[in-house]
């Protein structure tokens, strides 16, 4: 009889918890696919594209771009910032909304602004990138009548700094710096000396409390002005995001879609195999799936029983997957070796295998669908095995007899033209490109080994330069054309892996991103493909086509070109009649 | 001699009739006329299915030919469970000889080199321990220099040592099998950048417990019959006691061992070749073309030809120690 009761009181209890669950859940979280963990949620760091997603939940710039319209909109700032040019310098002054706060409901002011471009200038952090991509901020003058205004001081000049110079995380300067130890550095202090501010006890204990607060996994110890917070976070298996009951921007009532947050609950399911994903797609245990195989999206898109319970979306992409040279390996270090080789890739019949057909090949990193700025006088890169023997030995190698191709360097010592191929492990294209190379390759007599990497291992390679070739995605935009990042010499060792850099492509690279008429824009960015193209840094394969499989109880997806292809924070349910 | 069943004697041939083709299909891999090396995609027949056009067993979703790849899978199984096998049979064997033959009190050393031996083990474990690396240095040093000094009046006086022998083999075989086989294998081929012989080492290291556990036991046995007691008591040198009349009873245990250990690690291949570990990418394995049906569930033939290969080949080396010709009435 006992038994009999407590059976009955665990049915009971169990159905009891179950509704009380289902109460509180009553809008179901939107669970989206994600390939990798984030690894990373530093905001100085940030390494992957899931990364960068979770940063922009968390944190909000001043700022941001509206997926719908396709252009920068102010998301922290109350408006486009205000150009004025000197000779030699831009000034943007913004102006931070009434509205914006952070949890504490501390106002968000112009010195936490101050308070972020010094961390991204601060010695002692991991600052490359952000270098990188916003050195061009020297300065930043607060005006004393408003603390919420103030003025950027960029050196040259660039249409683009209207929309760059705004496009980073705003970080609160009070859990970090409550005494404001930053504040008497100017930026160009900061910048000047490294190794002289590094003995300055303030910066030391700055970089101390900054190391210490392990926001690699804690980014809850740095609140930030999102709409959302981290719940929950099981490296590689989930991460979870909290809607903020209250978020500054919901006063707003804005239709500007980077001012509204709808999923209560965004639940990034990380599930890096493919097959179990699109399992869990139509078992309703992912709502989203971004890029999806080509070959499953085309599958389940035919079919017509998924018809009810399934949406699909394609769309143009500024997802690229490029094949790199890391110029500074001895055998890769002139041109002619990097063009003979990459005429071993057929681009054409990589993209009907890998990509069943929904992808496009590209001279270089400009989309084809850039119009003018799109270089299209220059070749496609073509399979030409003739080609790429002609080219070798226009470089110096040799066939030996004996097979293989070896030369003599310019210190005297042979070379043998014997490489690996690094890559991603876990991508099926990668693995087609990398054993297509290798047979073409081999049918010339050079050994290429493919060397599927672990992903943290892959990047540790990348960082120490000790990769030779390897398969990269890099991920663009139609805003901003600032190529420094990946492909400037002061970038080697931070994002350009391919330690490439000649003072006429940095020249190159500065110009474009200082030039402010945009057919003179158009001008150099064609005559950056044309240098790129023949000094083959890297060989863009192809530009992929965005395919996105979703729940169809989803609605405002606002599907885009832009990463990460969706806008996570629009989605919204369809109600259950 | 009893006559074999006739199934028996089916299975058996049907079993050596098996293996002699997977031999021989490895061995003539690269003569033989195929379409399509098993490494070189075809890009425009992705995942095709059987039986239509160039590919008779078809392809997977990278472009591979199924056919090419379970010849040269054959090869590979044979290059790697073969050499592993039988490396893992030789060290077990010897290691498992060793130990059932001496125990723990009858090898003994000089008392010189019992020094010697545990001057190393020190020097070993002061290197491979935590703590400041001078202060083994000087252990190490102070420990040589002693020896040294006292070795040969240590000698001279004190009796020789007993090598518990038997004891270090166990515990080895205790460390080494206290860890499922699979997890030891992947975690050392995750390690060790993927190659063939990388493999084969793997495998032999996570292998020759098996052997070296059931040699022990039959030495230990051997080691009582009165034959081997009378061979002491005449004096017969230790080698010609184990090899000439120790051996010939063990060979029965490692005969039978050995297609067994075949088929256990060929399993063990083609499991960590599907988990994607252990092979470079364009060695073609039978796990790895099973591996591939992963991206493509609807693709029945890369599970049926691999799932078959691995099958029939495991049962065949599990048929070939009943050898029908060979039992006595």
């Amino acid at each position: 009889m006992k038994q009999r009761l407590f059976g009955f009181l665990v049915v009971v209890g169990s159905a009891l918890g179950a509704c009380s669950s289902h109460q509180q859940d009553s809008a179901p979280a939107i669970r989206i696919r994600w390939e990798r963990d984030p690894e990373n949620l530093n905001p100085l760091i940030l390494p992957n594209e899931n990364s960068l997603e979770a940063a922009n939940l968390l944190y909000s710039s001043l700022l941001a771009v509206d997926p719908g319209k396709q252009q920068f909109v102010p998301s922290l700032a109350e408006a486009l910032p205000t150009v004025e040019q000197t000779d030699s310098l831009t000034l943007l002054t913004y102006r931070i909304r009434a509205a914006a706060v952070w949890d504490n409901g501390r106002p968000v002011l112009a010195r936490d602004v101050a308070f972020t471009l010094k961390v991204m200038n601060c010695p002692g952090l991991p600052i490359e990138t952000n270098q990188a991509q916003w050195g061009f901020i020297r300065d930043i003058r607060l005006d004393p009548a408003d603390p919420r205004r103030f003025t950027l001081v960029c050196a040259g000049r660039s249409p683009e700094y209207r929309w760059s110079s705004g496009d980073y995380i705003i970080l609160p300067e009070y859990p970090l710096d409550p005494q404001g130890q930053l504040r008497p550095f100017s930026l160009a202090a900061l910048r000047a000396d490294t190794a002289g501010n590094q003995r300055n006890p303030a910066i030391s204990a700055f970089v101390g409390r900054y190391t210490q607060a392990q926001l690699d996994h804690h980014p809850e110890r740095l609140p930030g002005s999102g709409p959302y917070t981290l719940e929950a976070w099981a490296p590689g298996q989930y991460v979870t995001f909290k809607r903020k009951p209250k978020w500054w921007a919901d006063t707003l009532h804005s239709d500007l879609l980077p001012l509204q947050a709808r999923p209560l609950t965004l639940d990034y399911q990380i599930i890096p195999d493919e097959a179990t994903a699109v399992l869990a797609l139509r078992r309703g245990d992912v709502d989203v799936y971004p890029m999806m195989p080509a070959k499953e999206f085309q599958r389940l898109r035919r079919d017509s029983g998924n018809k009810s319970s399934l949406q699909f979306h394609t769309t143009e992409s500024y997802k690229m997957i490029t094949a790199c040279f890391n110029t500074r390996y001895a055998a890769l270090q002139d041109r002619l070796t990097r063009q003979a080789l990459s005429h071993l890739f057929d681009i054409p019949a990589l993209i009907q295998a890998t990509q069943l057909g929904m992808a496009y090949p590209s001279v270089g990193l400009i989309n084809p669908t850039a119009g003018h700025l799109y270089n299209d006088s220059l070749a496609l890169p073509t399979y030409d095995l003739v080609k790429a023997t002609a080219l070798l030995k226009k470089a110096g190698w040799q066939r030996k007899p004996t097979g293989g191709w070896a030369r003599r360097g310019v210190d005297g010592t042979t070379q043998q033209l014997t490489l690996t191929l690094s890559y991603r492990t876990g991508d099926p294209a990668f693995e087609t490109i990398a054993l297509q190379l290798r047979a073409a390759a081999g049918r010339l007599g050079i050994v290429i080994r493919p060397q599927p990497l672990e992903a943290s291992l892959f990047w540790e390679k990348l960082r120490s330069g000790s990769v030779q070739m390897y398969l990269f995605t890099v991920t663009g935009n139609p805003f901003v054309y600032n190529f420094a990042p990946i492909l400037h010499s002061k970038s080697i060792g931070a994002g350009n892996f391919t330690g490439f850099g000649t003072p006429t492509s940095d020249r190159l690279i500065e110009a474009i991103a200082a030039e402010e008429q945009e057919g003179h824009q158009a001008e150099l960015l064609r005559r950056f493909q044309r240098l790129m193209h023949e000094e083959k840094p890297l060989t863009v394969l192809f530009f992929l086509r965005s395919r996105l499989a979703a729940s169809s109880r989803l609605t405002t997806l606002q599907v885009t070109s832009l990463r990460p292809g969706y806008t996570a924070t629009a989605i919204q349910t369809k109600a259950v009649k | 001699m009893k006559q074999p069943r006739p199934t028996e004697l089916w299975a058996w041939w049907l079993a050596v009739a098996w293996l002699a083709l997977v031999v021989l299909v490895a061995l003539c891999a690269d003569f033989l006329p195929l379409s399509y090396p098993a490494a070189t995609p075809d890009l425009y027949a992705i995942t095709q299915p059987p039986f239509a056009g160039p590919h008779w067993l078809g392809t997977d979703p990278l472009g591979r030919d199924v056919l090419a790849g379970l010849i040269f899978g054959a090869r590979t199984a044979c290059l790697v469970s073969a050499p592993a096998g039988l490396a893992a049979a030789v060290i077990g064997t010897i290691l498992g000889s060793a130990a059932g033959y001496w125990g723990n009190q009858r090898l003994k050393l000089p008392a010189g080199l019992a020094f010697l031996l545990v001057g190393l083990l020190l020097f070993w474990g002061c290197f491979t321990g935590p703590g400041p690396w001078f202060l083994s240095w000087l252990v190490v040093v102070g420990l040589a220099l002693v020896a040294a000094a006292r070795l040969m009046r240590l000698s001279e006086r004190v009796a020789p040592q007993p090598l518990p022998l038997d004891t270090i083999v166990l515990s080895l075989l205790a460390l080494l099998t206290s860890v499922p086989q699979l997890v030891l294998a992947l975690a050392i081929a995750a390690v060790w950048p993927p190659s063939l012989s990388t493999l084969v080492a793997v495998l032999t290291f996570t292998y020759w417990p098996v052997t070296a556990q059931l040699v022990r036991a039959d030495m230990r046995r051997i080691r009582q019959l009165p034959y081997m007691e009378a061979a002491r008591a005449i004096g017969l040198p230790t080698w010609q006691i184990m090899g000439r009349h120790a051996f010939p009873l063990l060979w029965k245990t490692i005969r039978v061992t050995l297609p067994l250990s075949l088929a256990t690690l060929i399993g063990l291949e083609t499991t960590v070749s599907f988990l994607g570990v252990g092979l470079p990418l364009e060695t073609a394995s039978w796990g790895r073309t099973l591996a591939t049906a992963r991206l493509d569930f609807t693709a029945w033939w890369l599970i049926v030809f691999p799932a078959c290969a691995i099958l029939l080949t495991t049962l065949a080396l599990r048929q070939l120690p009943f050898y029908p010709f060979g039992k006595s009435s």
